[in-house]
Order: C-alpha cells, then sequence, then structure tokens
C-alpha cells in the first residue's frame, strides 16, 4: 500500500472500511460461472461486447473470438449485452452455464453516448443541440487532415476545402459564425482529450474514437468565452481491459487533379492575340511595338539563350526546328511571313499523378487494474502539384492504472511530427504560371531548362522544381502530455482533475539559389535566405467535481462544478540573409549580409469557473443548466471577467404513460429547448485594447515606429445568445430516427473591424459593434433500411443545414441605417441612389456588386449607341473618339437609365457565404461485403472567378485566356456573341468587371464511394488473425457544378487561386490479431 | 448557504485572476507603454517620414503633383489604370489617391505633437528639434492636401479612440487650411535651432521648411490673392537657404545618383535605400519606388536596338508602364544635359529605319544588386535648383529682375553651350513662361509640374486634354472618391465632379 493510500485511509478510515467491506462482500457470493460467443448478424465474432448481469457490479467485455465468461450467482439474473452500433440485448440466464448469443446492428442515435462538456451523457437525456460524427467515414480514407472527414457528416457544420494541399485544414464554420466582419475566422474551438486547442491539425484519423459537435449556446456555455463559435470535442483512443489486441493498417492512394482550366492553345493563342495587339493599337499605338517584341506573341526572339519565347519568323537558319516538332502558321498580321513555335503546356507542368501511403499499428488491451493504448502513424503524401508532400509521424501512448479502489490515473502522451512543402504562392502557381504562353521556351538549344516571364508567370520545371527552385521545408512537432485522475470521493461524488501541456514547435528554412528569377538576363544571385523558428507552449489545468445522486429512483441529479486555468505563450525567432558566395549551402550560415531578424513573445491567461446541473425525472422530464465565469488577460481593463449561463429542457413524449396508445417502440419523441448565452475573444490579439505601434520599420537606417492599432480599453466579449428548439424522433423501432434543431442567435458587441473615415489617418479599427443575427435550421436523418437481422443491410443518412444572417443593430452615428461603408448604386425601388453593402442594419455580409453584361455589341454602328462608359479610356491615338465602344465591346447595363455606365449602375452580383449545406451516404453490406456512397452539397455562394479573369483579361504580360473565350469572341462585325472581342490586356474594360464572372458556386460532390470486403474469420482463425479487411475507395471523385474554376467550394469575395482537390483512388488493407 | 459559497468562489476568483489576467506585454509597444521617453520621439518622428514614404513610393504624391499634367502617356505595359490621370477620366467613381495615406502621415505628425512637450529631453534643442519636423510636416501634407481637394477635413489631434459620433470631421475652408499650414511653418521655423541640415537631407530641416514656405506663399500669393505681401514673405524666406551649406552640383544627373544621395543640391528628399523595406508589415513591397513603373524589364528590350543604348539601360527591371510624351520629350534640346540626365528613348532598329520604343526614367533607374534592379533613388522633394527658381519666380512677381537666378540653372543645364541658352530679362509675362519652362525641363519626373501649371494658370493652355475647358474649373481639383464619401458622411464632393 503506498503512502497515498495510508494517508487517504488515516483521514477517510471510514469511507475506505465502508467500500473495503462492499469489495470484499462481492466474493463471498457463491461462485457460478456462465460462458458464450456473442456474433454479428453476419455470424463475426464481435469483441469488446460489455457483458453484465442486470442490476448488478460484475462486468467483463467478449475477447476478439467473442468469448466471455462471467460468474453468476447461482446462475440467475438476467445478462445483458451492449456494444456501440449494436442492439443492446438482455437474455435471462435461468440456470444455463453457457448462452450464445447474437447481436442486431443498430443505426439509432437515440440511446448512443454523447461526450458533452466535461462530461457524458445518453443521447436519450440530452437537451441541447449536439452532433455526433459517424466515425464509418473515418475508415477508408486516410485523411492528411482528420478535419475533412467533418465534410457534409455534420449539420450545421460548413466544411469548405479550401486547399488540396496535403495535410491543410478546411475551412470549419459552424452555424455561419459569428462576426462581422471575418465570418470566415470565427473557427470552433477543439478540446483533445479535454485539452483546448485551435484546430485538431495533425492528429491521426486512426487515432479518434470519437468527435461530437455541441452546437447551441446551452451546450457550449460551459466553454464560456470561448464557445460561440461552436466546440468540437476529440477523444482519442484508449485500452480496454481485455487479451492485447494488435492491429495494423496500409492504405495507399494514388490521386490526380480532376478539373483544370482549359487555357487557349498556342496557335490560337498566337494567332489572335496579334490580331489582339492590333486591334489595341487602334486606340494605343505605343501598343503596336508589341508585335515585334521578345515576347510571347511578339517576333523579336530568336534561338539563343537571350529570349525567353519560341515565337519568330521562320528563317532558313531555323526551318530545321519544324522537324523537331515546332509548328507553323501564316502571321496574321502580315501573311506573306510564316511565324513558327513550339507548344508547351505549363499547366499539365504543375501537375502530377501523386502517390501517399498511410501505416498505423496499434496495440491495446489490459487488465482491470490497468489499460493501455499504443497507436503509432507513418504517412506520407505527395500533393498532386509539383513540389508539394507531406509527411507525418503520429503516436499516441495512453495507459489508466487503478491506483487503488477508488482513485485511478490516466497518463496521456500525443506526438506528432510533420515535415511540408507547400506552393508559396497560390495565385502564382494556380493561375499565373498555369497561363504562362504555350509559345514560351521550355528549354533552350543547349537543352538547359527556360525560366519564362519570370518566376510568376514562367516555366512551373524551372522555378519550382530543380536546382533553380527555392529549397527549404518547414517542420512542425505536437505535443500533448496530460495527467488525469479519476477519484470517487464518496458514493455518487467524483473528482476529476486534469493537468496538461500543449506544445507545438515549427521550424523552417528556405533559399533561393542563383537563377534567372526574373526571367532572361542577368540572373539573380541574391540568394535570400530565412529561417524561422516558433513555439506555442500552452499549460492548462482543470478540475471538476461530479455528483450524481438518484432520489427515489425517479428523480436523477447530477451537478458538476469545476474551475479551470489556461495559460498560453507564443515565441518567435526569424532571420533572413543574402549574398552568400556559393548555392551549396541553402541555410542562413552562408549568408554574407543578414538583411532582417525578428522575434517575439506574446502571451495570454484565461481563467474560468463553471457549474453544470442535470435533472431528470423518471427521464421524462429533463432540464440542464450550464454556467461559466470567465477571465481574460487580452481585454481591456474594465471588461476582463464575463458570465455565460445557459439552460436547456427536454420531454421524452415516449416515456408517458398516455403514449401507451401506440405499439412499443413504434414512435419515440423528445422535444427540447434552450437558451444560452456565451462570448467569444477570438478576434483580440493578446494586448489589443491597449492598442500597438509598430516597431519593425526603419527610415535612413533609423529605427521609425508608427501607430498600428487605436487603443480601447473597452474592448469586451462578444456575446452571442442563443435559442435553439428542436425533437429527436424515433420511428418503427428507432430505425428511422431524426433530429431536427431551429435555432435563432443573435450575437452584440461584435468584435469588428470597422471602416474609419480617411481621414482619421487609420484605415480601421477593433471595437465591439453591433449585433449580428442568425436563424437557421438543422435535420438530420438515419434510416435502417431493412431489419437488423436481415443479412442485407441498408443504412442511409441524410443531413442538411440553412442558414440566413442579417446585421440587426449598429451604433448609431446619423447615417441612415447606421452605414458603415458600402458603396452608391442605383436603387431601381426608389428610384434613386443609395449605399448598398457595406455595414447597414438590416443588411448581409458578403453581398457582391459589379456591373452586368447585357450582351455584346455586334457592330460598331450598334456601339455607337452605347451609354457613355467612364471607365473606358480615351482614344489615346485619336482623342476625339473619346471613350468610344466598337462592335465586340460589351454592352453593360445602365442601371439609371442616365445615358452613362459609372459605378452607380453596377448591380448585385449574389453573395460569397453559402446558404445550404449537407450530405448523404448510402451504406450497403451483405454477408462479409460493404458498400459505402457519400455526397455532400453546398448551395447558395457566389465566387468571383478571378483566374478566369485574369486569363481572359490578360493582368499580366501575355497571360493566356482560355480557349473557351478565343473560341466564342467577337471576331468580326455583325458576330452574335456573348463573348467580347479579344482585346490585348483588356483595354476596354471588357471582362473583369463583368457579370459573366461571377458564378454560383453550388456543388454537389461525390465525396466516398468505398467497397469493403471482411474476411471471415474463420479462414484465418489458425494463424491467430482475428479480422482482416479490404477496402477500395474513391475519394472527391466528382463535383457536379457549373462553377468553371478549379475549387467551387471557396466562399470568399474571390477566387484567388487554390490548389485543387485532389481525386484519390485509395486501397486499404486491415489486420487485427 | 450554497450560493455564497460560489458567491465567495467568485470572489477568490477575481482577486486571484486580477493578478494572473493583468500581463504585460514583451514585444509589443502599447499606448500605455509609448511616449514616454526621448526615444520614443525619435522613433515617432522617423515613423512620420515612414508613412511619407508609404505615400511616394506608391506613387500618390506623383499622381496628386505631375500626372494629370501634359507630360505622361501610355507605354509599352499595361496601364495599371494610371490612364484615369494623363487621359483625364477621373471621377468620383474612379477617383484619384484615397487620402487616408496622407492623413496618416498629418495622424503621425499629431501624435508627436501632442506627446513630444510633455516628455523630459536631455537636451531642449533635440527637443525643440522634433516638434519642429512634425510641424514641418504636417504643414507639408496639408498643402499637398489643399492644393489637391481644396477645402479639406483639418485634423489637429490625433486619432486615439474610436466614436461614432466624434469621428467625422466635415471640411474646413481653404483659407483656414492655409492659416494652419503657415502658423505651423512659422511655429517650426522659430523652434529650429539652426540652419543646417542637423539630422541629413532626409528629414525636415530649417532650409527646408523655409523652401516650403516659399513655396506655400507663392501659391497663396498667386492663387488666394495674398499678391505682394505673399511674394514677399516667399522670397525672405528663401533668403536664409544658400547660408545653409547648399549648392547646384555640377553634373546633373549626379543630383539623383544612388551612390550620390544626400549631396549638396539637396534640401530635402525622401530616402530609399537597398534592404529598407517600404513597407515591414505585409504587403511587403520592397525597397522600390514609383520608379519602378518607368523603367522596362528585360524581354521588352528590342533585340535589335543600339548597343548603347542597351549599355545605358544594363540590368532590365520594373515595367514600362508610363512615360514622357514626345510633345514633351522634344522640348529638351539635344544640347541641354539635363535630357541624357532625365531620360534614355529606346529605338529599335527596323528596315524601315528606328521605330521608337518607350523611354525610361533615367533620374529614377536605381542600382542593381545581386542581378536584380532595385528603384532605390531618393524622390526629390525640394532642391537647391527650386530654389532658384522659386525665388526667380517671387521677384518677377515683384517686377523684379529673376536673370540671375535662371541662369544659374540654365548654365549648369547647358553646360559649354551656355553662351546660346542665356536669359534675357523681359516682361512679366514672358519671364513667368520662361520660368515655367524652365521648371518643366529641370523638375520633369518630380512631381511638381501639375501644381506648377497651375500656379501659373496654364492648365487649360497647356495640357491638351484639357484645352478650351477653362469653365471647368473644378478640373482643378481631384474629385473625392465614393470610397471616401461612403465613409465620411460629412464630407461633401467638390462642385463639378458630381
Amino acid at each position: 500500500m503506498n503512502k497515498f493510500y495510508k494517508d487517504f485511509l488515516k483521514s477517510n478510515g471510514i469511507i475506505a472500511m465502508v467500500f473495503s467491506f462492499l469489495l470484499f462482500s462481492f466474493t463471498a457470493f457463491g461462485q457460478n460461472a456462465v460462458h458464450g460467443v456473442v456474433k454479428n448478424s453476419q455470424g463475426e465474432f464481435l469483441q469488446g461486447v460489455s457483458v453484465s448481469i442486470k442490476n448488478s457490479s460484475a462486468g467483463t467485455s467478449t475477447d476478439e473470438q467473442g468469448k466471455y465468461t462471467l460468474n453468476a450467482p447461482n446462475l440467475q439474473g438476467r445478462l445483458r449485452f451492449t456494444f456501440t452500433g449494436f442492439k443492446t440485448n438482455e437474455v435471462a440466464i435461468a440456470g444455463r452455464t453457457s448462452v450464445d448469443i447474437m447481436l442486431e446492428t443498430d443505426v439509432s442515435k437515440l440511446d448512443e453516448v454523447v461526450v458533452i462538456g466535461y462530461g457524458k451523457q445518453s443521447r436519450e437525456l440530452i437537451t441541447t443541440s449536439v452532433a455526433k460524427l459517424d466515425t464509418k467515414v473515418l475508415e477508408n480514407v486516410p485523411y492528411a487532415n482528420a478535419t475533412s472527414a467533418l465534410q457534409g457528416t455534420i449539420p450545421g457544420l460548413r466544411v469548405q476545402s479550401t486547399s488540396g494541399q496535403p495535410g491543410a485544414a478546411p475551412r470549419v464554420i459552424l452555424r455561419g459564425g459569428t462576426s462581422i466582419n471575418n465570418p470566415d475566422g470565427a473557427t470552433p474551438l477543439y478540446i483533445i482529450d479535454g485539452i483546448t486547442r485551435t484546430n485538431m491539425n495533425d492528429i491521426s484519423a486512426d487515432d479518434i474514437e470519437s468527435l461530437q459537435v455541441l452546437k447551441d449556446a446551452a451546450a457550449t456555455s460551459i466553454y464560456g468565452s470561448r464557445g460561440s463559435n461552436g466546440v468540437i470535442i476529440v477523444s482519442t483512443k484508449s485500452g480496454k481491459a481485455g487479451r492485447t489486441r494488435i492491429s495494423y493498417s496500409y492504405d495507399v492512394t494514388s490521386s490526380n487533379i480532376g478539373k483544370t482550366i482549359e487555357y487557349a492553345n498556342a496557335k490560337d493563342y498566337l494567332e489572335q492575340s496579334r490580331l489582339s495587339i492590333v486591334a489595341t493599337a487602334k486606340k494605343d499605338p505605343s501598343k503596336l511595338a508589341r508585335l515585334t517584341l521578345a515576347s510571347a506573341t511578339g517576333t523579336g526572339n530568336d534561338l539563343t539563350k537571350n529570349t525567353g519565347y519560341t515565337t519568330m519568323y521562320l528563317t532558313p537558319a531555323n526551318q530545321y526546328k519544324l522537324n523537331e516538332g515546332w509548328q507553323s502558321i501564316p502571321d496574321p498580321v502580315d501573311p506573306t511571313r510564316i511565324l513558327i513555335f513550339k507548344e508547351t503546356n505549363y499547366q499539365d507542368l504543375i501537375y502530377r499523378n501523386a502517390i501517399s501511403n498511410n501505416h498505423y499499428l496499434s496495440a491495446s488491451g489490459g487488465t482491470e487494474k490497468a489499460t493501455f493504448n499504443i497507436g503509432a502513424g507513418y504517412l506520407t503524401s505527395e500533393g498532386i502539384a509539383i513540389a508539394t508532400n507531406y509527411r507525418r509521424i503520429t503516436l499516441n501512448f495512453n495507459s489508466t492504472l487503478q491506483v487503488t479502489k477508488n482513485l485511478d490515473v490516466t497518463g496521456r502522451l500525443l506526438y506528432s511530427n510533420n515535415k511540408n512543402q507547400a506552393v508559396a504562392s497560390l495565385a502564382n502557381t494556380f493561375f499565373r504560371v498555369a497561363s504562362t504562353p504555350g509559345t514560351t521556351k521550355f528549354q533552350f538549344e543547349d537543352g538547359t531548362m527556360a525560366p519564362g516571364q519570370n518566376f510568376s508567370i514562367g516555366n512551373p520545371y524551372y522555378h519550382f522544381i530543380g536546382p533553380f527552385a527555392p529549397q527549404g521545408d518547414n517542420s512542425l512537432d505536437n505535443l500533448t502530455m496530460a495527467i488525469a485522475s479519476h477519484w470517487n470521493i464518496l458514493p455518487g461524488l467524483t473528482f476529476d482533475p486534469q493537468i496538461s501541456l500543449y506544445k507545438v514547435n515549427g521550424d523552417s528554412y528556405s533559399f533561393q539559389p542563383t537563377s534567372l528569377r526574373n526571367g532572361i538576363g542577368a540572373p539573380s544571385t541574391t540568394r535570400a535566405a530565412s529561417s524561422s523558428y516558433s513555439k506555442l507552449t500552452q499549460y492548462e489545468a482543470t478540475g471538476v467535481l461530479t455528483y450524481i445522486k438518484s432520489f427515489s429512483r425517479v428523480h436523477n441529479l447530477e451537478a458538476k462544478a469545476g474551475g479551470s486555468y489556461f495559460g498560453r505563450e507564443n515565441y518567435s525567432l526569424s532571420a533572413s540573409g543574402q549574398g552568400a558566395s556559393t548555392d551549396l549551402i541553402p541555410t542562413l550560415n552562408a549568408s554574407a549580409t543578414p538583411t532582417n531578424v525578428g522575434g517575439s513573445k506574446s502571451n495570454l491567461v484565461i481563467e474560468g469557473l463553471f457549474g453544470r446541473i442535470n435533472y431528470d425525472f423518471k427521464a421524462k422530464y429533463l432540464i440542464s443548466l450550464n454556467v461559466r465565469y470567465d477571465g481574460s488577460s487580452n481585454l481591456g481593463s474594465e471588461n476582463k471577467f464575463g458570465f455565460f449561463p445557459g439552460i436547456s429542457a427536454g420531454w421524452n413524449l415516449h416515456q408517458e404513460n398516455f403514449w401507451k396508445m401506440f405499439p412499443k417502440d413504434l414512435i419515440t419523441l423528445k422535444l427540447r429547448g434552450s437558451y444560452g448565452v456565451n462570448g467569444n475573444i477570438s478576434g483580440l490579439t493578446d494586448f489589443q485594447p491597449q492598442g500597438s505601434y509598430d516597431v519593425n520599420n526603419q527610415y535612413a537606417g533609423n529605427a521609425a515606429v508608427v501607430g498600428s492599432i487605436i487603443p480601447n480599453p473597452d474592448l469586451q466579449w462578444e456575446e452571442s445568445k442563443t435559442t435553439d428548439v428542436g425533437f429527436d424522433l424515433g420511428l418503427f423501432e428507432r430505425r428511422v430516427h431524426v433530429l431536427f434543431d431551429y435555432y435563432d442567435k443573435v450575437t452584440d458587441n461584435l468584435l469588428t473591424t470597422v471602416s474609419l473615415p480617411s481621414s482619421s489617418g487609420y484605415v480601421n479599427t477593433l471595437t465591439n459593434l453591433g449585433s449580428l443575427g442568425s436563424k437557421g435550421m438543422e435535420l438530420e436523418l438515419n434510416v435502417q433500411a431493412l431489419p437488423g437481422s436481415s443479412p442485407l443491410q441498408w443504412n442511409l443518412s441524410f443531413n442538411a443545414a440553412h442558414v440566413k444572417t442579417q446585421i440587426l443593430k449598429l451604433p448609431s452615428n446619423g447615417i441612415e441605417y447606421n452605414r458603415v461603408g458600402g458603396v452608391l448604386l442605383y436603387d431601381p425601388n426608389t428610384k434613386g441612389y443609395r449605399y448598398f453593402g457595406g455595414l447597414q442594419e438590416g443588411g448581409r455580409i458578403g453581398d457582391l456588386f459589379n456591373y452586368r453584361q447585357l450582351g455584346v455589341y455586334a457592330t460598331d454602328e450598334e456601339a455607337v449607341k452605347a451609354p457613355l462608359d467612364v471607365s473606358v479610356p480615351i482614344d489615346i491615338g485619336n482623342p476625339a473618339n473619346g471613350r468610344k465602344k466598337y462592335g465586340g465591346d460589351v454592352n453593360f447595363q445602365d442601371t439609371d437609365g442616365n445615358g452613362t455606365i459609372d459605378s452607380r449602375d453596377q448591380v448585385f452580383m449574389g453573395n460569397i457565404y453559402p446558404t445550404w449545406t449537407g450530405g448523404f451516404s448510402n451504406y450497403l453490406t451483405y454477408k462479409n461485403i460493404g458498400l459505402l456512397a457519400r455526397f455532400d452539397f453546398t448551395t447558395g455562394h457566389t465566387i468571383y472567378n478571378y483566374p478566369r479573369v485574369f486569363a481572359d483579361g490578360q493582368l499580366q504580360g501575355d497571360a493566356l485566356p482560355t480557349q473557351e473565350f478565343l473560341d466564342n469572341s467577337w471576331k468580326k462585325q455583325g458576330d452574335i456573341t456573348n463573348t467580347p472581342r479579344y482585346l490585348w490586356q483588356n483595354q476596354q474594360q471588357n471582362t473583369g468587371r463583368s457579370s459573366m464572372y461571377y458564378e454560383k458556386g453550388d456543388f454537389l460532390c461525390l465525396r466516398e464511394i468505398t467497397l469493403s470486403y471482411s474476411v471471415p474469420a474463420d479462414i484465418f482463425r489458425r494463424i491467430k488473425i482475428s479480422n482482416l479487411r479490404v477496402n477500395l475507395t474513391g475519394n472527391n471523385l466528382r463535383y457536379f457544378t457549373k462553377f468553371k474554376g478549379l475549387n467551387p467550394e471557396e466562399g470568399s469575395a474571390q477566387d484567388n487561386g487554390h490548389y485543387p482537390i485532389p481525386r484519390n483512388f485509395i486501397l486499404g488493407v486491415n489486420i487485427a490479431l | 448557504m450554497k450560493s455564497s459559497y460560489i458567491l465567495f468562489l467568485i470572489v477568490l476568483l477575481q482577486v486571484s485572476c486580477k493578478r494572473d489576467l493583468d500581463l504585460k506585454p514583451t514585444s509589443v509597444i502599447t499606448s500605455n507603454s509609448f511616449f514616454k521617453a526621448e526615444t520614443d520621439v525619435t522613433g515617432a518622428v522617423y515613423g512620420m517620414y515612414q508613412l511619407l514614404r508609404v505615400e511616394v513610393a506608391n506613387a500618390n504624391l506623383y499622381f496628386l503633383g505631375e500626372a494629370r499634367s501634359e507630360i505622361m502617356t501610355s507605354s509599352l505595359g499595361g496601364t495599371l489604370g494610371y490612364d484615369k490621370y494623363y487621359q483625364q477620366t477621373l471621377s468620383a467613381t474612379n477617383p484619384g489617391p484615397n487620402w487616408q495615406g496622407l492623413y496618416a502621415v498629418i495622424n503621425s505628425a499629431n501624435l508627436v505633437l501632442k506627446y513630444a512637450p510633455d516628455i523630459a529631453f536631455s537636451s531642449a534643442v533635440t527637443k525643440n528639434n522634433m516638434i519642429a519636423q512634425a510641424y514641418t510636416m504636417r504643414a507639408y501634407m496639408y498643402f499637398t492636401l489643399v492644393r489637391s481637394w481644396g477645402d479639406i477635413p483639418l485634423r489637429t489631434e490625433p486619432t486615439e479612440g474610436y466614436d461614432p459620433q466624434t469621428i467625422q470631421v466635415a471640411r474646413s475652408p481653404k483659407a483656414e487650411v492655409f492659416a494652419l499650414i503657415k502658423a505651423d511653418l512659422d511655429k517650426a521655423l522659430s523652434l529650429y535651432a539652426t540652419n543646417t541640415f542637423t539630422a541629413g537631407r532626409n528629414t525636415w530641416s530649417k532650409p527646408a521648411a523655409n523652401a516650403l514656405k516659399a513655396d506655400v506663399y507663392l501659391w497663396s500669393g498667386k492663387q488666394l490673392g495674398g499678391g505682394n505681401a505673399d511674394f514677399t514673405i516667399a522670397l525672405a524666406a528663401i533668403a536664409d537657404i544658400p547660408t545653409s551649406d547648399v549648392q547646384l552640383l555640377p553634373n546633373f544627373a549626379d543630383v539623383f545618383d544612388y551612390n550620390t544621395k544626400g549631396n549638396k543640391e539637396v534640401i530635402m528628399a525622401v530616402r530609399f535605400q537597398l534592404l529598407e523595406n517600404v513597407r515591414s508589415t505585409a504587403p511587403v513591397i520592397g525597397p522600390d519606388n514609383l520608379y519602378a513603373n518607368m523603367y522596362i524589364q528585360t524581354t521588352n528590350i528590342p533585340a535589335s536596338a543600339p548597343q548603347v543604348t542597351k549599355d545605358l539601360i544594363g540590368v532590365g527591371g520594373g515595367q514600362n508602364i508610363w512615360g514622357p510624351t514626345a510633345a514633351v520629350r522634344s522640348q529638351f534640346t539635344s544640347d541641354d544635359l539635363r535630357r541624357n540626365g532625365t531620360f534614355l528613348e529606346i529605338f529599335a532598329t527596323t528596315a524601315s529605319g528606328p521605330l521608337y520604343f518607350a523611354t525610361l526614367n533615367m533620374k529614377g533607374k536605381g542600382v542593381v544588386s545581386g542581378g536584380t534592379r532595385f528603384f532605390v533613388n531618393d524622390v526629390m522633394l525640394y532642391r537647391y535648383a527650386d530654389i532658384l527658381l522659386m525665388k526667380a519666380e517671387a521677384k518677377n512677381a515683384l517686377g523684379q529682375d529673376p536673370t540671375t537666378e535662371v541662369n544659374l540653372v540654365r548654365q549648369r543645364a547647358y553646360g559649354t553651350n551656355y553662351n546660346s541658352h542665356i536669359f534675357v530679362n523681359g516682361t512679366k509675362v514672358q519671364n513667368d513662361d520662361a520660368i515655367l519652362q524652365e521648371r518643366l525641363l529641370e523638375f520633369l519626373y518630380e512631381g511638381k509640374r501639375w501644381f506648377d501649371l497651375i500656379r501659373f494658370n496654364k492648365v487649360f493652355e497647356l495640357v491638351p486634354l484639357l484645352k478650351n475647358r477653362s469653365a471647368e474649373t473644378h478640373l482643378l481639383l481631384f474629385p473625392v472618391g465614393s470610397d471616401v464619401l461612403s465613409l465620411e458622411p460629412k464630407i461633401t464632393q467638390n462642385t463639378g465632379w458630381q
């Protein structure tokens, strides 16, 4: 007996004696063993099924061959078999020593156990809005970032895969977020094994035991100041008593790009570009010189290394190139001469077929005294864009030891290390380099790589890979260590303390070797090098007292009280240098000149007290009360503390006597409602209320200090009040299960970056401003189509959520609707002008405005009648022509009908935020074969397709337009088309501001199809393999969308380049011993 | 009982938390910790220049001071939207620069003016010098604003908080703005201890304040009816400058060269240099200034250009977005030594003779480092040639003979050919025309032409696209952008620009 137990005995002698007595008294009963085997409806052995004797504390679980043995006094009583995903079964022992049983699968969620804030609760008794992830979605796809599994699987959670970079986290927003100025930054709070985090990156999906999302304010108010954007609670796997189980899984993934942008081929491009220069020069003669430049469309190139493009006139000296795959066309500007060129598709060079591997080995088991779990993962993932990859090592170790009969201790260690290479600039890679003209030289005549125009729109094989590409990588270590304990102080009274350390260390370096970074000409020999290091250290301590008591078997009470301390320190260091004498050393030690140093240290402390009371009467009437009192160091001195209460109630109608009019279990129904208050300060930097001055400036070698943030000591909590009503409906013996929620959320004192008057000298400031309302509804439906006893099982699930946000109130500033910002437009309703957009009461965030394209003028005569368009430049060659339009120019809508097209004629183009999100899945199993098909959808958002504007409008140099643009563009008088004429660099303002480039982002994605096969256990029994499962999976197979860009999931003002979401084909194997 | 226990816990938390939650920042300067010591003021003063440099680098001062004159036109590259200036297509919806950045400089000066007086300095001379620089800076910015927009909001206190009720400020009449500018300059001049460039020629100093004062009074004398009284003050302000160690450099191009920064011709120039980012916070745009758009990228240099031209260009860099019009280039005679120091014309060799390609800015051609051209020449605000021509202008306005000053400038400009370009005193109108013409040749690219044309009342005569439009006087001002109007409900549009 250790010292602790001795001390404990001294101080709590009586209690200990009572415990000891109880313990010994069990052993005094008669010893009769009952044993048996548990299988599922397919005849497979089930391991880990809890077997207990009803109304007694005796219990065990089945081994890997489904066997159990249990002492049953006098072989009487009822055996109870419970197992996640299966219907609970009860059977009377009735004197038998052997009881075999089959468990039916159960998709019903009505009696699942749900992890909530600082505790667990049965779905039957829950009164708030909590969604639980069906972990089936984690089984087949080896996610480099497990957050992706939430896409389309949790109603009300908008998960947008904005990047296909391996390991990148998708954007996760609950119920539309609570922010006015950065709705996409309203990330939920993540609680992983009780430890607070801002993301769940670098957690292996294989380590996840369960994941739930707390959605309404009553559920999240126990997390107080950080709960208003929802709370995602993740539990990692832990050991269970029983034989040690070892399992290994391996997946190999082949990934490719599903869809690329269709850029013009070199021939059409060259032909039409030269004509476009002539057309442009009609207005601006200075542009005619471009025909003879050493450019993509100019004839100034030759075969030397002094020019970067292949476009040149055919001469006897270069005629031989036609035998080497070069093409030729008559020069459309001077048909007497022949142009030759070599075509390269640069977009294709960016992408590759990528291979990823995922290994995961785990061991778990233990005794009644101690359990353990070890999981080790190794994942390598190539990106489908060249020079991008991700490699991750994960380790999850935890163990629980029963120190005394009423005290156990758990230690946890969760570690990951990742190294990755990501694209330096999304825009450069995915639409600038991709639109490198096809006539650009890929190699010089001597076989060395050619750079193209420069690193931002050039040859990806030169600038991304090989000796001239930037070097370097990023590495990140994630370490979580925790010690927790569970102490049964008195019957019903427990204490759960946990202390943890969470540490994230990142380091990276980069180096630019000597290269033709700026294109043809002198090589850039700067040899810029940089290194950085960052460290996040987070200490967290929580202690929770729980008291559970049933009075007269009808009044059930659970009360909790606890406190938490959260301290976080960020530390960073960076340095850069240049002027190394060699390309051989990519790290800073070779730099001759230091160019910049940086470093910072910053702290945050949040402390809180919280409590909860759950009460139910006969599981019929349910009520729950949550409170939290929080203080935070990054708030103004007068507003450091906040109080966040939540209350919820539920009524299980099927527990009522009058419900007996329905056949048993035909209909079960719970009505529930909740109201809660929670806060948010995620938008605040650590010392924001005190204002700040930028110190990293220099003027003429002197340190220069510039005011950057206006102080605001009154900054306070953002406060969300949410009312949520819903019901849980079960039909046909719970084979149909419906969860529905309607909510109305009002967030006051929004932490908002408000635009300041320009003459204040500041662009904006952060303040608590106004109220935002969001209303929405969420539906989750699960159907087990066939009876549990059927060998064929068909489970359907569907979820959908709708959200609508509106600005309710802004501080009075004497302007109509207390507007801040916005654009002045013609309002057809009032036939006057008023401000749209910006922030105004009754308005919403994310509205887009621009010019509506009515058509394209077919002839010059028709164009003469065009309204005066102030954005069209005056004819430089002939100023008397003014802003004249010609055939092929766009006919924009003169909304106010005043004969002039100016910015007031802009109209609504759409909104950037989705309104509907959701998903559905079908899961069919027959004996050992399973087929899963999973879809998700997002609708309502509009995307400004900037990559297409960039291409068609030639916003850089001689960028390639899309083939569609060239094919359909207006070419000669009388052409009837919706695509304007092709002018060099869009001189007529025909493209960038046109409604044609605002596209609906609505999509339906075929996210996953999996065919799986479990080899029957009998086959392997001799070689001790208990389970072998093989799956073939397709992931991100197809987006059904009208959006023409690479990724329809974006939801911000404009598509600024996206790493496309890869299409993955996966083969997975899972073996368990 | 239970509730009192909870209350006790809350009180305990309040007490213990207050201490835990009261963190002091390590790596940021907050308003609580700043403006306590002399070094804070020094940092804040250089902060003003940093913000001024941002406005110079992103060409806002150039857009206001020169881009709408007859000088610039489109060139080889795209337009970057600059065509709205030289094509005179500005409107409220497609306006010129937003004045936010200019007011940011004013705000930084206002912060110094508010806090510096109460801070103890080791030397009163240093302290006065800092305050004087802030006054001069505020005067310069308001002078730029009032010439560009006319009546403008006057802010003499720093913005230090957000209050929806008081943050909006209406326009003040031009006269009030000029009164503040003049008062600021007088305060500044009384605070500078010596008539020297104490902290170099890239910060405000007594000679620079005097140069600005002369500029201000020439404007108010001509545009606000100040007349002879103002010209006299301008002349008096100039009188002290020659004794402050200034001279015309013998070689025109040396004035602007990267390697001769801060030379004796410079009175006030905005400093640019390698490794000194114009903005250290995102977006980092490196050390380049506005002249990056007046050079040429290597691929755009015609292969057939003469080798001598290629040698003068050296390593390509930047973009050829805009350049001087043919009409302006042709006004530089071939014996004008300023021609080669100002621009370089590129011609391609073709079968039918030389074909004009583009013009490069040689005053701002920068320096090559590590194979890359960086546009880091200092940008002139005032230099001695300007003082001489302002003096000539003031003297002529007062009926005095400006010959000496004009000829000093011409001697340097024409060197050995000076004798065929000697200025001879004529009528007042003739002299003004000659002075204005000299300013064109001397200051091309230096951001002065548009304001010069207004001051000499020549906009509607010399800007081709504005000829015969003298009735549209609103064209002399800039429109207030709808982006500004949407945020500043108390600001009204300039009449004529609605």
